[in-house]
């Protein structure tokens, strides 16, 4: 008795208690989830991400204002997981009322990533939102001489002026 | 670099007892089938964590075991640093890179200690599958670039995923439009491969000849040609769905080595093959000197009479006096260029070493 079984209740409350929110897939205990029921946020823009526990990373930046989606996952033939098995068609139903004039993608900067982000533009183009990517270089505090070929040339890629 | 002490673990039919080398030359004798290429393996699976006989990591260990591990100290730049690889096979097959103790990924790992072998097994470089060219491109390009290795193995799972695909597609498991997803990233993963290999045959081609004109050797036509594989995926789309498996990209380049047209492996004796190998491995110690300003280890295995031992004896005095060599021989007289200065010769019998003596 004691702290074993109140972990062990805890532990069940929780997967009792959290749900998926169904505007965004986030989790949460309540529908819809914090986020998409605070009015001070931007829904304008919506930055797409594979899995909800991607959102508390970008969360704490507290650079972005707007709304999420998260995917559930990413494409991989490897997997079995095809765009069915993937929420863009959520996505899209999101956009379709018009009022969305941003989506951002960031999804990982991987292989799978990638072709979850070429996925979804492909997808939403027709529409006519702007769609755009994170931007990838080099880590910070890193050194150059570290840095793989791609990260350097998606590094040079994202070039600004200074 | 200076390896200064190994230790091998159930590796091949090498005994487990530390030995000691010489910061210049280390000449391991003896019969036949008594270990000595194998020391030489051991110290290129130390700096590489590959074999250069083989492919398959099964044939490393002794038989019966399931682990094993070599481990050195290695001197750099002043700094002293012991590094171990350590395989698993069975059911679980594992790898473990360390340095000083410490979980290194592999990129980081093979910075640490460079090794180059010359071996008669190098022959298929020049005689092999375009498999065994391709592999010998990618070694060298990762020699001078261990980021190489991180494009390559992303090229390696788009690879594989896009195949996936194409089978799934071929089942009636998944529709072909769903193949645009991913041949961008396909293509620019195969893209920075293909750039690094095509500049990389340039390098090479070009400080082999030099080496070739300097030594004055009557083979010299040796033509490097670098053939990447790529198409138009749009045009290539119904063909692929067809095949089931992607047709093209990096794992369909070809580098061949020409005389005239011809391939040189259908030109040359096995004397002049083996004397034109061994300059492109000298090309190789070239460019990685020019990058690194420093020496890696090089390890010549199974020195004959078959080789130009006047160019070999050439090569060898015009390496740096900082290059650790390591060679073995049948034939100790056929050593007789290391020999001449500063070394430690080595006796193996039955994976032990008998005597280590050194000649200063």
């Amino acid at each position: 008795m004691g702290e074993a079984e109140a972990l062990a209740h805890a532990i069940l409350e929780v997967k009792e208690r959290i749900i998926r929110c169904t505007t965004c897939n986030n989790m949460t205990d309540v529908d819809p989830c914090a986020i998409c029921s605070d009015p001070r946020r931007d829904p304008s823009v919506i930055c797409v991400v594979e899995e909800a526990f991607n959102i508390p990373t970008i969360e704490q930046t507290r650079d972005f204002k707007g709304m999420y989606h998260v995917l559930l996952g990413a494409l991989s033939p490897l997997k079995g997981i095809g765009p069915q098995d993937i929420d863009v068609a959520g996505l899209v139903k999101r956009l379709s009322p018009g009022g969305v004039h941003e989506v951002i993608v960031a999804t990982n900067p991987n292989v799978e990533g990638e072709a979850t982000a070429s996925y979804i533009a492909q997808q939403i183009h027709p529409l006519g939102i702007r769609i755009t990517r994170l931007a990838f270089g080099l880590p910070v505090g890193g050194d150059l001489e570290y840095a793989d070929q791609v990260t350097m040339s998606k590094a040079l890629e994202g070039r600004r002026e200074i | 670099m200076i390896l200064s002490t190994l230790t091998a673990e159930n590796f091949r039919n090498l005994e487990p007892e530390e030995h000691a080398f010489h910061p210049a030359s280390n000449i391991i004798v003896g019969q036949n089938g008594q270990g000595k290429t194998n020391l030489l393996e051991a110290i290129y699976f130390l700096g590489t964590t590959k074999s250069f006989r083989t492919t398959r990591a099964a044939s490393l260990f002794r038989f019966g075991a399931s682990t094993l591990a070599v481990a050195g100290r290695v001197l750099r730049d002043g700094v002293e640093r012991t590094m171990r690889v350590a395989l698993e096979t069975g059911e679980i097959k594992r790898r473990l890179l360390m340095i000083n103790g410490e979980r290194m990924p592999l990129p980081e790992y093979v910075k640490a200690f460079t090794v180059f072998a010359y071996s008669a097994d190098r022959l298929d470089v020049v005689r092999g599958t375009p498999d065994d060219r391709r592999r010998f491109l990618d070694r060298g390009i990762a020699s001078i670039n261990a980021a190489y290795l991180d494009d390559l193995s992303r090229y390696h799972r788009v690879l594989r995923q896009r195949n996936a695909l194409l089978y799934e597609i071929g089942t009636g498991g998944a529709g072909v439009r769903s193949l645009d997803a991913w041949d961008e990233g396909f293509t620019s993963a195969a893209q920075s491969v293909q750039r690094a290999r095509d500049a990389y045959k340039n390098e090479l081609a070009e400080a082999f000849e030099r080496i070739v004109a300097a030594h004055h050797y009557h083979v010299s036509g040796v033509r490097f040609e670098y053939r990447p594989n790529v198409a138009d995926l749009r045009a290539l789309r119904k063909e692929e769905v067809r095949a089931r498996i992607s047709l093209a990209g990096p794992q369909r380049d070809h580098l061949d080595f020409t005389i005239e047209g011809r391939p040189a492996a259908d030109v040359l004796s096995g004397g002049e093959l083996k004397t034109i190998v061994l300059f492109l491995k000298f090309a190789k110690l070239e460019l990685f000197r020019r990058r690194f300003d420093e020496a890696p280890l090089f390890v010549l295995d199974d020195i004959d009479a078959e080789l130009d031992l006047r160019i070999l004896q050439k090569l060898l005095a015009g390496l740096p006096a900082s290059t650790q060599v390591f060679a073995t021989s049948a034939k100790e007289a056929f050593l007789e260029a290391l020999r001449a200065g500063p070394h430690r010769r080595l006796t193996l019998e039955n994976g032990r070493v008998t005597t280590s003596t050194e000649f200063v």
